[in-house]
């Protein structure tokens, strides 16, 4: 685009033909007044509180809808500029309320700004103001509509980010009102972004609803770690207690937006089954106890049933900061055991790390096609979904290979329903076509294979992609054959020259595979590790009912009489308390500092917001300290950047895929496939109330088409090892899709 | 429910319209489905025509309410539409409105007792020479004075 010149407030500045007035004005850090106007929102110009001067045109303009021209002179700030944005402002309150003193928003609320500083202290008009019943949209917004300016974000944000159109203006002139249609609640994983959006108090956060006034707040710069892409965001706390997270703007990880699971999470932080004082078991009953004690306990416990250091097994969940993970495999490698590992939800275990992804965040919403295999991307990885949301609304093409067809937020173009245990031979049918259609050679494993229509659309529209991705999900998982299947992924993607994005692995996983947080030589993985021989365990994290993809026998061998475990845990779950001999309690997210590498390999650190509650501790400390106690040399750190300088030297075992071996199954026994919904991901989500109250959170069904609730005597309603049934022909055939919040029962 | 015949009708406009641009008919299909409906919507029909236009029903339900030429409560048989817009409101139209509202008994926006007449106000319905001003029907009554409105009530039936 060409370069222009213009001026602005008198100074002379340089811009591309077609920027928007107010784009330009928040460049050079000229403050022009706007309600509407939203950088990453398409500009409505409904609010007209940005007019501007234009020398030489009569009427102000406004600067969020005029495009600059070479030369044009700007005011924001002389007479003409200043009286109609007042005359405005004296309009945008008529029906405004004064209740900013019992306003959640009074504080941070861009009216209650832009009033101060051009709204006048009478108004003309002394008629009544208008009142606007609230419909309630959910467990996550609070509405209070009367507040409402008809700025349109949230209605914008919805139908342009969310991709939702649930918000609509109805009704016309004074009477307009923003309001769903249904009162079912908004249906999005990213509608707390309304909230951050809203300039003024029509919607504000539920959980957060007269906890604090944002100037009493301490803000601290954050990451959130519930997700691969590690959103940045702000944690306000008041009084030692998260009150609310906020979006931080980072384009290339989060842009302006963070989800729904990120934004709410927090209040699982004070849940009443925190983990507050350490405790030890003795003869089946549990004591509080001190901390000294406790670690004692821990120790001795760990000395006498693991009397061959290969007698220790350490467990972690993928949400353990860097130096967590660093510690925890140093303190087990120091005792002498290779049985570490932190991939507890997937059925095979490969002995390097995860396939590498080819793509970056920010490149994702470039792309020309997706192929997604095994993944609700929506609710699974919200921000990479948004970016492929992007690329689709730039043309790219979209097909699935999932087990059920989802309510993507994008249109799909070919979706070849596969139930878990076909997946493999699919896969094989989609390469085969690939070779054919581009005249490879085949390689021994397919060339049996006739490939099947829909694989060949699947095959045409990856051949034909100049810049496409192949995303692959977490339901791969607990596939059976997933390393076979990712074998596969990997050599479509090469036959057809497509990048790789791997998101089977969720949370902080990079920073665990960085680490070498997985067994090597002759280690036991999270599988393995639970056989006879294996007497004590270390947890970090771990719920042993919902994080394995084994519970039962997770659980059944923690609870063995001779198996000893000592549990980090910000929580006294109930599988801890039945099976574990030590808790210690840990500190939260938020709660101690920490590092999360993130999808393109970026290294992030954070601080602690606030302290952790009662006598919990930092995990990385408590590690360090039973170190010591074990005698184990080397782990005695200052601080936890010490830490993660020495675990960033590390370097990660690649992965090695070819050692697949395929197990071979019945594919046309109905197969069950237990899937978590997205606030069930974690031990503090499960326990934050609004999100486990929001539509996404109160998802819980059963999954079956006809012909196989036929098959296995199944009718709507009923219940699938405790989950209801809904009959739909969404589901592959063969296949019961479990999509709920409860613990892992198959 | 919409009818067969009435998704005909819908399927007439629709084809005016170039492809993939249902929604342009939205307007149409409303006033159809009103029309069928007796002369007032309500959110299963919304729902439908959303549906039937393949749109989002929040969009319909902005369409439906933003026009006054769609009732969202039953009416009576005859409803007189009174613009209260300003040409009409400085020749008297508030006036008028309130004796129409005490002879019939009602309010606007309900329906009187015998079923047959309901009051609506409405925006200008560029008559504005004539006001103050109503249409019933596809019929507009201008210059309206009390007798006037007496003897067009008498009519109706
Ligand atoms: S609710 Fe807030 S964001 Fe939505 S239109 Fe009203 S003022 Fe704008
Ligand atoms: S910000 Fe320009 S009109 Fe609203
Ligand atoms: S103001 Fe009544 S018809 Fe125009």
């Amino acid at each position: 685009m060409s370069e222009i010149e213009i001026e602005i407030d008198g100074h002379l500045v340089k811009a591309s033909q077609g920027d928007s007035i107010i784009s330009i004005a928040d460049r050079e850090g000229i403050d022009v007044p706007r309600f509407c106007y939203h950088k990453k929102l398409s500009v409505a110009a409904n609010c007209r509180m940005c007019l501007v001067d234009i020398e030489g045109v009569p009427k102000a303009q406004p600067a969020c809808s005029t495009p600059a021209a070479n030369g044009m002179k700007i005011n924001t700030k002389n007479d003409k500029a200043k009286f109609a944005q007042k005359a405005v402002m004296e309009f945008l309150l008529i029906n405004h309320p004064l209740d900013c003193p019992i306003c959640d928003q009074g504080g941070e609320c861009e009216l209650q700004d832009v009033a101060m500083e051009y709204g006048s202290d009478v108004s003309k008009f002394n008629l009544g103001k208008r009142i606007v019943p609230d419909k309630g949209i959910g467990a996550l917004i609070q509405t209070d509509m009367t507040r409402c300016i008809h700025c349109t974000r949230c209605v914008r944000f919805g139908a342009e980010v969310a991709g939702i159109v649930e918000m609509g203006g109805t009704g016309r002139g004074e009477g307009v009102k923003i309001e769903p249609f249904l009162t079912e609640g908004i249906q999005s994983e990213l509608s707390g972004n309304m909230i951050d959006v809203c300039p003024v108090g029509a919607l504000t956060s539920k959980p957060f609803r007269y906890e604090a006034r944002t100037w009493q707040m301490n803000a601290v710069q954050s990451v959130a770690r519930h997700d691969l892409v590690g959103s940045n965001i702000y944690t306000q706390s008041y009084r030692g207690k998260v009150k609310r997270v906020v979006a931080r703007d980072n384009d290339s990880i989060n842009e302006t937006w963070i989800s729904d699971r990120d934004r709410f999470s927090y209040e699982g932080l004070n849940h009443e089954s925190r983990a507050l004082k350490p405790k030890i078991k003795v003869d089946g009953e549990w004591q509080e106890t001190d901390w000294q004690q406790a670690l004692q306990f821990a120790v001795d416990g760990i000395k006498n049933n693991a009397i061959n250091p290969d007698q220790l097994g350490v467990l972690a969940s993928k949400h353990a900061s860097l130096e967590e993970f660093y510690l925890m495999q140093k303190l087990a490698r120091k005792f002498g055991s290779e049985n570490i590992d932190f991939r507890l939800d997937q059925t095979q275990l490969s002995t390097g790390s995860s396939l590498e992804s080819s793509i970056n965040l920010s490149e994702i919403e470039s792309v020309d096609h997706a192929l997604i295999i095994g993944s609700y991307t929506r609710l699974e990885q919200p921000m990479i979904n948004h970016r492929i949301r992007k690329a689709t609304l730039d043309g790219a093409s979209v097909n699935t290979m999932n087990s059920k067809n989802f309510d993507f937020n994008f249109k799909t173009k070919c979706d070849a329903l596969t139930a878990p245990q076909k997946l493999l031979s699919a896969l094989q049918s989609v390469l085969k076509a690939v070779h054919l259609k581009t005249n490879q050679d085949t390689p021994n494993d397919v060339s049996d294979v006739t490939p099947s229509e829909i694989h060949n659309i699947i095959a045409d529209d990856l051949i034909a992609s100049a810049n496409g991705v192949i995303v692959l999900g977490e339901h791969l998982n607990s596939n059976p054959n997933s390393l076979a299947i990712i074998n596969l992924i990997e050599k479509i993607a090469s036959a057809t020259n497509l990048k790789i994005a791997n998101i089977t692995i969720s949370g902080n996983s990079h920073s665990a595979e960085k680490v070498n947080f997985i067994p090597s030589g002759n280690g036991l993985n999270a599988i393995s590790m639970f056989n006879d021989n294996t007497k004590a365990f270390l947890l970090m994290d771990v719920d042993s009912e919902y994080d394995f993809i084994d519970s039962k026998s997770a659980q059944g061998h923690f609870s063995k009489e001779d198996v000893f475990v000592v549990a980090l845990s910000s929580f006294e779950n109930q599988s801890t308390l039945r099976s574990a001999d030590v808790i210690l309690p840990m500190a939260s997210f938020y709660e101690s500092s920490g590092t999360h590498i993130n999808f393109d390999g970026l290294v992030q650190s954070y601080s602690a917001s606030v302290k952790s509650p009662g006598e919990s501790k930092p995990g990385w400390k408590i590690i360090k300290v039973m170190a010591d106690l074990l005698d184990l040399q080397g782990l005695d750190y200052v601080d936890s950047t010490q830490v993660k300088e020495e675990a960033l030297q590390s370097s990660k075992v690649k992965s090695s895929v070819d050692e697949a071996n395929i197990q071979s199954i019945d594919d046309s026994q109905v197969t069950t496939h237990w899937q978590y919904a997205p606030y069930a991901s974690d031990s503090v989500t499960r326990r934050a109330k609004a999100l486990q109250e929001s539509n996404v959170g109160m998802i819980n069904r059963a999954y079956v088409s006809k012909m196989t609730a036929h098959k296995i005597g199944l009718s709507d309603d009923d219940l699938y090892l405790g989950v209801p049934v809904s009959i739909e022909e969404s589901v592959a055939v063969d296949c019961v899709f479990i999509h709920t919040n409860q613990a892992r029962r198959a | 429910m919409i009818s067969n015949e009435a998704k005909k009708e819908i399927d007439f406009w629709v084809s005016k319209y170039p492809e993939g641009r249902k929604s342009s008919a939205v307007m149409q299909a409303l006033t159809i489905v009103q029309k069928e409906n007796g002369g007032s919507l309500n959110p299963d029909l919304i729902n439908e025509v959303a549906d039937y236009l393949e749109m989002p029903v929040i969009s319909v339900q902005e369409v439906a309410t933003f026009y006054e030429n769609y009732n969202h409560k039953p009416v009576g048989k005859h409803v007189v539409r009174f613009c209260h817009n300003i040409s009409c409101m400085l020749n008297g139209s508030d006036e008028l409105i309130s004796y129409l509202e005490d002879k019939l008994e009602v309010k606007t926006g309900q329906v009187s007792k015998d079923g047959l007449v309901s009051v609506k106000k409405v925006e200008c319905l560029g008559a504005c020479v004539g006001g103050p001003m109503c249409q019933i029907g596809d019929q507009y009554y201008e210059h309206l004075t009390k007798e006037k409105l007496d003897n067009i009530l008498e009519d109706l039936t």
